[in-house]
């Protein structure tokens, strides 16, 4: 049964990952001939998981194994292979999510498969693989291509495709043996470990001032603090300022931290890499300043400032105090 | 319990660079372009230079890429490496993450390794592929996306980064693979007498010759891969763009503002 699309579901604590639906959205509208799309669940007790995905119109397999509880790059690695070996497919899609860089490159190193990773869009043609992703901060876009008779390993950037409805009926599930060596699962779960309660919830606030590598010093932060005031905000940031402690871990917006949705998002000096986008592009209005006006951030804002934050943000509070 | 630590480093262009495509479309524009160590990498070499510090052993920095590595080559040796080693392999652009990762996985095949350690991503191609292509390849167990690493006799505890600030602890043998996250630890800077020391410092180059490969292309790989075209992005949506001398755009902000009744008063 060569042939079609084999998607990884990614799942944690009982929830599907959004990621997976844009994936089976993906497979799907690359129309494959033969054996069309299947999406495969890994994991221990995930049989009603399995049984919800099939309502997005998409053929399941769920391969159950005690070693799958938790995930493992190991123990994964070892379960998707025997499936990849099986199934032979054209491609195998994973999401481009932590999950995702652990497990896609090691399944192609381990198994001598093509992978292209961080993709935004794919399309099979006759003979190959055409991707397009975006290099160099966003500000650049490639079309790459991979011609291979053996599968291709791709990864999709969470966000790039809408994802997947429930449609009519259910399709089948199907449950697949998984064989795993416990000795080769080098690997072991040890815990989880979960954020700390935060100062402020950034998720409730309906204004957010986020600053970013752009305000440059620890100092400008007040600038940015006061200006958040003036318009009843709380400051948020990117991860480099958080990473450099100017800020607790718990005001970081984007893929690692929180995921926000104020009224008002203000991105001082943030370049808008996808992991920042990722946590807040849903924001009802979204206001950039950046001094360089390729950055990708401005193509999520809705009005763009291009001039340095250090100077817009005191000349702003000028006029916001002459009323 | 000296360590053998093998750290990848790669050299990227600045990414607060404007790029310009090539007349050809298969590269960006390279003339001009300043070049540094990829953001990643650093927490990477801060993280094996404090292993050996703590444990004992030895630190390699291997990149794979033209002769103008060298200087950030050498700041690694200044900021507590032992041996630089570069693997010189010329294309400019190098866009073939699998084929990087092969030769990578070569040459560390003939570095003596307990641990392995790259950047979680690069900043320039943003793959997040390198480091688990490495470990699939040379069969080691691997953790990505690290942020702690605590050495125990036998084996590694390592804390790893999931979505929205949840971590994963796993343990793992040794010798082992890890993808080092930013913001892992605070990387050092490298002092002066070391700086003179490391502009002395040899660097190792490996060629082709020494993986016995007649030449790079020669590398097997399971495919064929091509650069189709690179473009300047076409953004889905785009901001409406406020430009000028900054009293004129902080008129116009702050008239959002209240227009859209964010100011209270
Ligand atoms: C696994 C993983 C998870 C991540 N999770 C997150 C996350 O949750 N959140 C997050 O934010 N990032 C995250 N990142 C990091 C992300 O990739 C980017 O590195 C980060 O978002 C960049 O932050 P920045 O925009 O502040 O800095 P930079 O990318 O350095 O951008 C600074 C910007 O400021 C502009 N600028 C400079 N000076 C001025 C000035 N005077 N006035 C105005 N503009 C100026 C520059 O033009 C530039 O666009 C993650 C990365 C990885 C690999
Ligand atoms: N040419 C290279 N030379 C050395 N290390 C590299 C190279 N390319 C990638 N790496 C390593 O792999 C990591 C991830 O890169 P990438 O897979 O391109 O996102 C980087 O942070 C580096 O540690």
């Amino acid at each position: 049964m060569a042939g079609g699309i084999l998607v990884i579901a990614e799942h944690l604590d009982g929830k599907v990952a959004p990621s997976t639906l844009e994936l089976i959205a993906a497979a799907t509208s690359l129309r494959v001939e033969r054996h069309g799309v299947r999406l495969v669940v890994f994991g221990h007790g995930v049989k009603e998981l399995a049984d919800h995905l099939a309502g997005y119109t998409v053929d399941v397999l769920v391969a159950e194994h005690p070693l799958l509880a938790e995930y493992t790059g190991d123990a994964y690695v070892q379960a998707v292979r025997g499936i990849v070996e099986s199934t032979n497919p054209r491609l195998v899609l994973i999401a481009h999510t932590a999950q995702g860089y652990d497990l896609a490159p090691a399944l192609a190193g381990a198994m001598d498969l093509p992978v292209l990773t961080n993709c935004l869009a794919i399309d099979l043609q006759e003979g190959r693989l055409v991707a397009a992703r975006r290099i160099l901060n966003e500000k650049v876009h490639v079309e790459v291509e991979v011609r291979s008779d053996r599968p291709i390993v791709v990864t999709m950037r969470p966000g790039a495709t809408p994802p997947q409805g429930t449609g009519r009926g259910t399709m089948s599930v199907t449950e697949v043996p998984v064989s795993i060596d416990p000795a080769a699962v080098r690997v072991k779960f040890v815990r989880m470990e979960r954020p700390e309660v935060a100062d402020i919830d950034l998720s409730s606030a309906d204004v957010i001032v986020s600053a970013g590598r752009g305000i440059q010093k620890k100092e400008n932060l007040r600038l940015v603090e006061e200006f958040a005031k003036a318009i009843g905000g709380v400051v948020g940031a990117s991860r480099p300022l958080t990473d450099l402690e100017w800020l607790p871990k718990t005001r970081q917006v984007g893929q690692s931290g929180k995921t926000v949705r104020p009224k008002l998002y203000v991105a001082c000096g943030i370049s808008g890499a996808m992991q920042h986008i990722a946590g807040m592009k849903d924001a009802g209005l979204i206001l950039a300043i950046n001094t360089d006006p390729t950055a990708p951030i401005f193509e999520v804002a809705h009005v763009g400032f291009v001039a340095n934050v250090l100077e817009l943000l005191p000349a702003v509070l000028k006029e916001l105090k002459a009323g | 319990m000296a360590l053998n630590l093998v750290v990848c480093l790669k050299q990227v262009p600045n990414p607060d660079l404007q790029f310009q495509v090539a007349p050809d479309g298969k590269d960006i524009k390279r003339e001009g372009l300043n070049y540094k160590v990829n953001g990643a990498d650093e927490y990477a070499l801060e993280e094996a230079v404090r292993l050996k510090e703590k444990h004992g052993g030895r630190v390699v920095v291997l990149t794979l890429g033209p002769k103008r590595t060298e200087p950030m080559l050498r700041e690694a040796l200044a900021k507590g490496a032992d041996e630089a080693v570069r693997v010189a392999y010329d294309d400019p652009a190098a866009f073939d993450v699998g084929k990087n990762a092969r030769i990578l996985a070569a040459a560390i095949r003939t570095l003596p390794h307990d641990l392995v350690l790259t950047g979680v991503q690069s900043d320039d191609y943003a793959y997040s592929a390198t480091g688990g292509l490495v470990a699939g390849l040379l069969g080691l167990p691997h953790a990505s996306v690290v942020t702690r690493v605590a050495v125990h006799d036998g084996d590694l505890e390592v804390a790893c980064e999931l979505e929205g600030g949840l971590e994963r602890v796993v343990a793992l043998p040794r010798p082992a693979l890890l993808t080092i996250q930013f913001g892992a630890n605070t990387p050092r800077y490298a002092p002066l007498p070391a700086i003179m020391k490391a502009a002395r410092q040899p660097i190792k180059e490996i060629g082709p010759a020494a993986l016995g490969l007649p030449g790079w292309d020669a590398i097997p790989l399971p495919y064929a891969f091509g650069v189709v075209r690179l473009s300047p992005p076409v953004a889905k949506g785009h901001a409406e763009m406020i430009t000028g001398p900054i009293p004129e755009q902080a008129k116009k902000l702050a008239q959002l503002l209240r227009e859209k009744g964010f100011v209270r008063r």
